[in-house]
Parts: C-alpha cells; sequence; structure tokens
C-alpha cells in the first residue's frame, strides 16, 4: 500500500496547470524516476481537465490509480498510489490537503507555480500506512486490539473462576479438620482425670 | 413609547469606569511612594484587580463569540431546513459548516486557554475563584449546547440529502431501475455505449498524444470490466460533453447523470459503512464488557464462601488452642499438688520415726 505522489492543480482558461506536488518515486528504479514523474504529471493534468468539479473519481492503469477531486473552489487534488490503497483514505486526505492548501495560500498566490509546500511532503510520509494516518482506520484497530486484550481477560477471568472453586474446596476441608482438631482438643481436656 | 432619559445613568457609569481606572492608578502611586515593605502588598493587589478585569475581559469576548457562533448556526439551521428539490445550496451550507466547524474548534482552544489561565491566577478570595470557576462552567456549557445544536442540525440536513435523493429517484424513476440492477454488473447495452464513447474521443483529441489517451482509455475499460469500482468512461464522457458534439441521447446522458450521482454515493457510501463497521464493534465491546461483570459477580459468591470457610478454620484453631492451655495448666498444676502431697507424707514419715 503505497503512496506515491500528491498533486495540487488549478484550472487556467481550462487548461490544467500544477500548482504544487510531491512525489515518492522510491519503489522505482532510479532511471525510470524522471520518466514515472512525466507521465504523472502530464496524466494528472489530463486527468484533472476531465473531472467536473464536486466529483471524485479514482482512474486506473496497470497497476496505479490515480484518486481525484474537484473542489468547489476551482481546485483540483490528485493523488497516485497502488491499488491497494483504500480510496476512501485517499479521498479524505484529498479533502484535508485542499481545505488546508485553500487556507494557507489564497487564491492570488496561484500565479506562480510551482508553489512550495512543504507540508504536503509530510503528509505523503505520513499516509504512506494508511491504518495509522487515517482516523477512522485507526479507531477500528485500537477496537480490534482491545477487543483481542478483552478476551484474553475473559481466559483469565474463567480460569481465576476455576482456582476460587479449588479454594473453596481446599478451604471447607480445611475448616473441618480444624473442627476435629478443637474436638480432639476438647476430648482429653475433660474427660478422665489425668494421672 | 415613552423615552426615558438615561443621560444620569451613563454618566454614573462614566464615573465608576473613570474612578475603576483611577483606583487603578492610585494604586499604582501609592506603590511608587511607598516603602519597598508595602510594595509587596500593593503589587499583589494591582496584578489581581488587572488580571480580574483581563479575565473578564477574555469571558466576555469568548460570550460574544459564542453568540456569533450561535446566530450563524441558526442561519445554517434555516437553510438546511429547506426542502425544496432543486434550489438547495449545498455549497454555502457547506462553507457555513465548515466556518463553525472552524469557530467551535477556536472557541474550544480558547477556554481551554482561560481555564489554564485561571489555574494559574492567585486570587484574594475564595469567593473570586469560585466565580471565576463558575464563569468558566458556563462558558463551557454554552459551547457544549451550541455543538449540541450544531450536531443535531447536520443530522437534520442528512436527513433531507436522503429525503431528497429520494424524490429525485422518483421522478428519475425507470432509469434508476435500470442503473440500480446494473450499477456492479455491466449490460452488455452499456458496455457496448462505453465502447462506443471510447472509440470516438481518440479521433477528436488529436492535439493530445493518442497512443497514451488509447492505453489508458483501454485499460481503464479492461478495469472497469475486471471490477466494479469507480468507472472512468467519465473521462469520455466528460470529453464529449465538453466538446458539445451530442453524441449521446438524452436517455443516456440521464443514465450517466444516474451514474454520476452514484458514483458520488460510493465514497460517502465507504464511510458509513466503515463507520458503521466501527459502531458495531463498540456494541461487542459492550457485550464482552457486561459478559465480564457477569462472571466476576458469579464468582463473588465463590469468594464469600471462602471466607466463610477461613473464618470457621480461625473459629476452630482458636477454640482447640484454648483447650489446650487449659491441659496444660491442668497438667502443670496437677504436679504441684503431687509435690505438696508428697512433702506431707514425708513429714508424716519423719514424725513417725522421731515419734519412734
Amino acid at each position: 500500500m503505497k503512496l506515491y505522489s500528491i498533486l495540487i492543480l488549478s484550472k487556467v482558461q481550462d487548461k490544467a496547470q500544477i500548482i504544487a506536488s510531491q512525489f515518492d518515486l522510491s519503489s522505482f528504479g532510479y532511471f525510470q524516476r524522471g520518466s514515472v514523474q512525466e507521465f504523472m504529471n502530464f496524466s494528472s493534468t489530463t486527468i484533472a481537465e476531465r473531472t467536473p468539479i464536486g466529483q471524485r473519481q479514482s482512474v486506473e492503469s496497470e497497476n496505479n490509480v490515480a484518486h481525484v477531486y474537484g473542489h468547489p473552489q476551482d481546485i483540483w487534488g490528485i493523488i497516485i498510489s497502488d491499488k491497494e490503497y483504500p480510496s476512501r483514505v485517499a479521498f479524505s486526505l484529498l479533502n484535508k490537503i485542499l481545505d488546508e492548501f485553500l487556507v494557507k495560500f489564497p487564491r492570488d498566490k496561484w500565479n506562480n507555480p510551482p508553489l512550495n509546500y512543504p507540508e504536503l511532503n509530510d503528509y505523503l510520509l505520513k499516509y504512506q500506512d494508511p491504518k495509522q494516518a487515517d482516523t477512522i482506520m485507526r479507531v477500528q484497530n485500537e477496537l480490534d486490539e482491545t477487543t483481542a486484550i478483552l478476551h484474553k481477560t475473559i481466559e483469565s477471568v474463567l480460569q481465576r473462576g476455576e482456582k476460587l472453586d479449588s479454594l473453596v474446596d481446599r478451604s471447607e476441608a480445611l475448616s473441618s479438620q480444624s473442627k476435629m482438631f478443637y474436638k480432639t482438643a476438647k476430648k482429653t481436656n475433660s474427660c478422665c482425670v489425668v494421672m | 413609547m415613552s423615552f426615558k432619559d438615561r443621560t444620569n445613568e451613563f454618566h454614573s457609569m462614566v464615573d465608576r469606569i473613570r474612578s475603576r481606572n483611577t483606583a487603578s492608578s492610585t494604586l499604582e502611586r501609592r506603590s511608587l511612594l511607598s516603602s519597598p515593605k508595602f510594595n509587596s502588598s500593593s503589587n499583589n493587589k494591582k496584578p489581581t484587580h488587572h488580571s480580574r478585569s483581563e479575565f473578564s475581559l477574555m469571558a466576555g469576548e469568548i460570550s460574544r463569540n459564542i453568540t456569533n457562533t450561535a446566530g450563524k448556526l441558526e442561519k445554517l439551521t434555516k437553510l438546511a431546513k429547506r426542502k425544496t428539490l432543486f434550489d438547495d445550496k449545498p455549497v454555502e451550507i457547506g462553507e457555513l459548516t465548515f466556518i463553525i466547524k472552524q469557530d467551535i474548534a477556536k472557541l474550544n482552544k480558547q477556554i481551554a486557554m482561560l481555564q489554564e489561565y485561571t489555574k494559574g491566577q492567585r486570587h484574594p478570595s475564595k469567593q473570586a475563584t469560585e466565580h471565576t470557576s463558575n464563569v468558566v462552567v458556563s462558558l463551557q456549557s454554552k459551547l457544549a449546547d451550541t455543538s449540541m445544536n450544531f450536531k443535531d442540525v447536520l443530522e437534520i440536513r442528512t436527513e433531507n440529502m436522503k429525503m431528497s435523493k429520494d424524490k429525485r429517484d422518483q421522478f428519475l424513476f425507470s432509469t434508476a431501475e435500470q442503473n440500480a440492477e446494473q450499477s456492479f454488473v455491466s449490460s452488455p447495452l452499456l458496455k457496448s455505449r462505453r465502447r462506443g464513447n471510447a472509440d470516438s474521443p481518440p479521433q477528436q483529441q488529436q492535439q493530445y498524444d493518442p497512443s497514451s489517451s488509447t492505453a489508458t482509455n483501454n485499460n481503464s475499460n479492461s478495469a472497469l470490466l475486471a471490477q466494479g469500482g469507480y468507472q472512468p468512461q467519465h473521462e469520455e464522457t466528460d470529453s464529449t460533453l465538453s466538446l458539445g458534439i451530442p453524441m449521446i441521447t438524452p436517455e443516456q446522458q440521464q443514465q450517466q447523470q444516474q451514474l454520476m450521482l452514484a458514483e458520488q454515493d460510493r465514497y460517502i457510501e465507504h464511510r458509513s459503512t466503515a463507520i458503521e463497521s466501527i459502531e458495531s464493534t463498540i456494541a461487542e465491546l459492550g457485550g464482552i464488557f457486561q459478559q465480564l461483570a457477569t462472571m466476576v459477580a458469579e464468582q463473588r459468591e465463590s469468594v464469600q464462601r471462602i471466607d466463610q470457610n477461613t473464618e470457621d478454620i480461625e473459629m476452630n484453631v482458636m477454640g482447640a488452642q484454648r483447650e489446650l492451655l487449659k491441659y496444660y495448666t491442668n497438667i502443670s498444676s496437677n504436679r504441684w499438688l503431687m509435690i505438696k502431697i508428697f512433702a506431707t507424707i514425708i513429714l508424716f514419715f519423719l514424725l513417725f520415726t522421731l515419734i519412734m
């Protein structure tokens, strides 16, 4: 489950333009990286031009998927990842990134691409493992761990029950023995005067 | 409406505020003129005086923000309650929700800061500390009420959206039925239509690299046939729509609009299923906790029996020890008796021999 790149684009007279982007192409061979990046740039501009505003799409090719979302404020976000990456996480990440980007860079600063937006790199690194970064998946994970722990707890409570039962038996035996002890002592004390 | 002449009140308020300001300045002057001995006490008074007014300023600002947010929430409620089918303003509602969310988060932070501020402050009287803590608690409860209202409004909005979607489906009834059956299984009709669309764009868009576009189209088509996920044929339909060439009939357009709506909802459906699974996990956890509690309650009875038994044991053993002690004293006391008896017998013997 890998994220390859995050790109933010805007449309200038019906042609898409990349405003900010980050790539993590470490899984490709060194000499392939340049061409892969070029391909990603081109395909993301193509896809963004064909996505209407307010719509989410996922485009597949070979083993990679491009998740694209057209934000209502005329800005497109694209995440390129492999097929296994859950699309829900990708789209929620896109929402988050686009909202923060809009807060940080208002519209007038979009004129000189490419802008430097270092948070993209942080997001790219953090969301490589969607299970930890996405809140819903993290909550689900923690809940599963908690259920496992609870199952173990119930096991140990069952064992505690068994031990408690054995304790009950032993204490009953001890009680009867101590009663015999008491009776014997009483008997030796009272009957027949000792010499 | 009779007019009330409140200039006197206004004058008295102004005088009060001025006296408050001059009081603080007189305190300052007093600290400057007086000996260093009094400095500490007046210094203590001054910051607390300022800090108390600072506190009230911050609290006033927070309550003002809360009322602003409540006003925005009212606007949002009005917008969300509209039940019109087509004049829904999703953009505005979305923006308003976003703004309100941000406001609530900011207010939360401000109240937390205020709370820390009051904790770090020492007040001369216990009542002042109580007052500040009460103010903070009331602000928190006001904010909690606002966020509860916000949540209710969001729920109302989702219900309305669902209702409007159902109504829309009713109007596009026939196509909806077709597509509901075909959303996961691609029918041959749709397949042929998509392939027809796939052929048209490469002919018209010669400015793009034709090989890559056909490659992606073919791959996307094969991926589409392979799995019923998001359908990328929208690229092709969008391109035909944007070029304005009526390659598709109105019926097909309706179908694709339906598909697009279904696409939009798919992300939301994913999210809702994920959250539902979380909810079921939590319910499961609750059941497990219940079981745990029942088992421990059952075991409590065994523990009580054990307790009883050990008490009996202790009683018996103590009693036995008492008996043995008595026995011991008996034995030792008999010896004393014997000694005394023997002593008297010996005395008698001695007496007899002496007489003899």
